[in-house]
């Protein structure tokens, strides 16, 4: 590997705040000054808005636990069995908290956590110094934290806006050839990929995007914009597959009417000109906007399809282009936008992405019963060094608690323990005696620094360079006077990676999971979330939308392709939960400018498709037959209507709910018949 | 060594302080500079943040507790 110049300044910048924390800890004369060092190897990385809202987090956790740890140490110091439980939950506790938000801020509870269990067990033989070793460990790593953090915005700094625009440069362009693609073809099984690559997107998005308010003072924050983006880019598939499917139902009756042809081959042109970024102009958006003015007779019985392919076409092409234009916006806050948008853009909105508590609970059970049993072990052993080995085991069990295999990154953790112990032994029994004073002592360590940190600033090494720069400072545990004691030096070691052991068992036992099992639970997740739409307990259409197409990258990763039969015959389907969303707004929305009759069969409607999934979730068979007869028959009381945008919109939703959750094709002949 | 405030029994170094004090001008006065978008004429927003940030401690210490003439000195 070549390091790129921005990747050597990086590692620059970073061995520069490595070293001078280290100066400063020994200047102040501080208990650990490698605390320090290791603080700034912990917040790195090559983006200054992550490194300044991780040092923020951090500090906030520390704060946080070491306050904990000082409030129950000196109470419950006689009595370890119940401190050590104590101190468990709160690490169980704080975890929990902390898996629910899957954004950067998560990281404040998971430190406060840890940080708890980091300064309570390393005080309990000496319960009088908690104070000052609490404010000890404090100093430390605020220390750290402010290095890092300046030398990371001053130094070559690397903002977040510009991945990100690169990002959604990219997926705007992507998401358009593909569109433009899809709706001239039949619909393929590589598609379900792309919906999950664009959902995977779009929630590294919402999540790369709360470093945008910690960025340096130049980068505009423009968290309306965002927002608006993500709300576009996450009904993309949805729509597009709506028309995919309709058209598919439509082509089994009879072939397509040339003039819907030529309707979609525009549709499908006008995505691939905005796959190209540079086309995007407002006059250009007025000027050529696709016509949408579908058939309003329903004379024959392809009318309700039709409509509903023409209806989502045009919703399709406006997300499109929108997202285009916001896009446009981001990166350059000066360009004007068109009045509705800008409307949308000054509301004050929140999106979440989807939560698990049950997982949550789960991992932070794992925690609690990690922490518990290390404790057992060096309280039943009266091990000297067992702290180490609780406070490693709570480090293991948090970091490792959102992944889907939490064993292997645990496991690779202790084998980076093992392998830095070697350097680690070299510099302390080898090197160390040799040197004097911090000159030398920053010569010798230079190397080993800036191997670290150009190691972190590739995304491929910097798991394993975290875990190799922490074990290292561990192994040195540089202190103000040289102090090599070979026992000590083994024992400590052995605790971390005892304590990485017991943490990597409990969470084989508590998180061997089945990936498909998970997603059969996140699939569940999003049916509740449908009926909570339906029985309008949810009213923000576009904020559920976000969650739900979160859930579609979420199952779908977790699905291989040779398990999709199985996810079928289980209809688990989320693309499909967010379409059916989609449309219930759609029926919501447009209620009160219908006459009483037609809005009691709407209702009714919603009412059943609540009911469906209700069975869906409780795993019972589906009766559609109940919510089939709603549904035509609130197609047959709109049909009656005159026409009207409402009646269209209301059309349009009905046909496509009816197409995905109760899949009969012959529709409506007799039904049209008869209301006319 | 520069001097400590004692609260109720805490010794609370007035370094601490004047840092404390200097970050929330600093930031008040980010936002207001950002607020007017007037980060479009600066040309190194971190360089610029932290200076920005080590003159406002300055004033500061100068002003309460006179830097220069004693705790450096001394």
């Amino acid at each position: 590997m070549t390091p790129r110049p921005h990747n050597l300044a990086f590692a620059l910048a970073n061995t520069a705040a490595a070293l001078g924390a280290l100066y400063i800890a020994f200047a102040l004369d501080l208990e650990r000054p490698y605390w320090a060092m290791f603080t700034v190897f912990i917040i790195a990385t090559p983006i200054s808005g992550a490194v300044r809202s991780k040092a923020v987090f951090r500090l906030l956790g520390t704060v946080g636990g070491a306050a904990l740890a000082l409030l129950l140490v000196p109470p419950l110091v006689q009595s370890p069995i119940l401190l050590c439980f104590t101190i468990s939950v709160w690490v169980g506790i704080c975890l929990y908290y902390s898996l629910l938000d899957r954004t950067p801020r998560s990281y404040a509870f998971m430190l406060a956590g840890y940080t708890a269990a980091i300064v309570a067990f390393s005080v309990v033989d000496r319960p009088e110094r908690v104070f000052e070793t609490m404010v000890a460990r404090l100093e430390e790593i605020s220390l750290g934290i402010i290095c890092g953090t300046i030398a990371h915005s001053v130094f070559f700094p690397r903002n977040v806006l510009t991945k990100l625009n690169e990002r959604i440069e990219r997926t705007i362009t992507a998401s358009a050839l593909w569109i433009a693609d899809a709706l001239t073809r039949a619909p393929a099984r590589s598609d379900a990929r792309a919906h999950q690559r664009l959902a995977q997107v779009v929630t590294e998005l919402h999540v790369l995007y709360t470093h945008v308010v910690f960025e340096t003072s130049e980068v505009p924050r423009s968290g309306g914009i965002m927002r608006a983006l993500q709300d576009r880019l996450a009904v993309l598939a949805a729509h597009l597959t709506s028309v995919q499917e309709a058209l598919a139902a439509l082509r089994e009756q009879a072939p397509a009417r040339p003039s819907l042809v030529r309707l979609v081959k525009r549709a499908s042109r006008w995505a691939r000109m905005l796959a190209d970024s540079t086309v995007i102009a407002a006059e250009q958006q007025q000027e050529s906007s696709p016509p949408l003015d579908g058939p309003d007779d329903l004379t024959d019985c392809n009318s309700p399809l039709e409509l509903a392919i023409v209806t989502r076409l045009g919703r399709l092409l406006k997300a499109l282009t929108e997202s285009r234009v916001l896009a446009g916006a981001l990166r350059d806050p000066t360009l004007q936008l068109p009045s509705d948008l800008q409307g949308e853009i000054r509301q004050r909105a929140h999106r979440t992405l989807h939560r698990d508590r049950g997982l949550a609970l789960l991992s932070a059970c794992a925690a609690a019963v990690a922490c518990l049993i290390a404790c057992v072990l060096w309280i039943g052993l009266s091990w000297p060094e067992g702290g180490v080995a609780v406070q490693f085991a709570a480090i293991g069990c948090s970091l490792a608690a959102t992944l889907d295999k939490p064993s292997k990154l645990i496991s690779a953790a202790a084998l980076g323990i093992l392998m830095a112990l070697p350097f680690g032994a070299i510099y302390v029994f080898a090197i160390f005696p040799r040197i004097d004073g911090f000159l030398s002592l920053a010569l010798v360590l230079t190397p080993a620094l800036l191997l670290l940190s150009l190691m972190q600033s590739s995304e491929k090494l910097a798991g394993i360079a975290l875990v190799l720069a922490v074990a290292f400072s561990g192994a040195l545990a540089l202190q103000p006077s040289y102090q090599a004691d070979f026992a000590n030096f083994i024992n400590s070691n052995t605790a971390e990676i005892a304590g990485l052991l017991v943490a990597n068992t409990t969470m084989v036992l508590f998180r061997t999971i089945d990936p498909r099992w998970n997603a059969a639970r996140i699939s569940r997740a999003g049916w509740r979330a449908i009926r909570r739409l339906a029985t309008r307990g949810e009213t923000d259409a576009q904020a559920w939308s976000l969650t739900m197409f979160d859930r579609v990258g979420l199952v779908m990763s977790r699905l291989r392709d040779e398990d999709l039969p199985w996810a079928a015959a289980r209809r688990i389907e989320p693309l499909r939960d967010l379409r059916v969303g989609i449309n219930l707004t759609a029926l919501t929305e447009l209620e009160c400018e219908l006459p009483t009759a037609a809005r009691a069969a709407l209702r009714q409607v919603l009412h059943d498709v609540s009911e469906a999934y209700a069975q869906m979730g409780s795993g019972r068979d589906l009766v559609i037959g109940k919510l089939r007869t709603s549904i035509d028959e609130a197609v047959n009381l709109l049909t009656t209507q005159s026409p009207s945008p409402a009646r269209r919109s209301g059309l349009a939703a009905l046909t496509l709910l009816r197409l995905d959750l109760a899949p009969v094709v012959e529709i409506q002949v007799h039904q049209a018949e008869a209301a006319a | 060594m520069i001097g400590e405030w004692v609260i109720d029994g805490v010794f609370i170094p007035r370094v601490l302080v004047v840092l404390l004090l200097a970050f929330v001008v600093s930031l008040v006065l980010r936002r207001t500079l950002r607020f007017f978008n007037a980060y479009r004429f600066i040309w190194h927003a971190g360089l610029f943040d932290t200076a920005v940030f080590v003159v406002i401690a300055w004033l500061i210490a100068e002003a309460a507790i006179g830097v220069t003439s004693y705790a450096i000195a001394s």
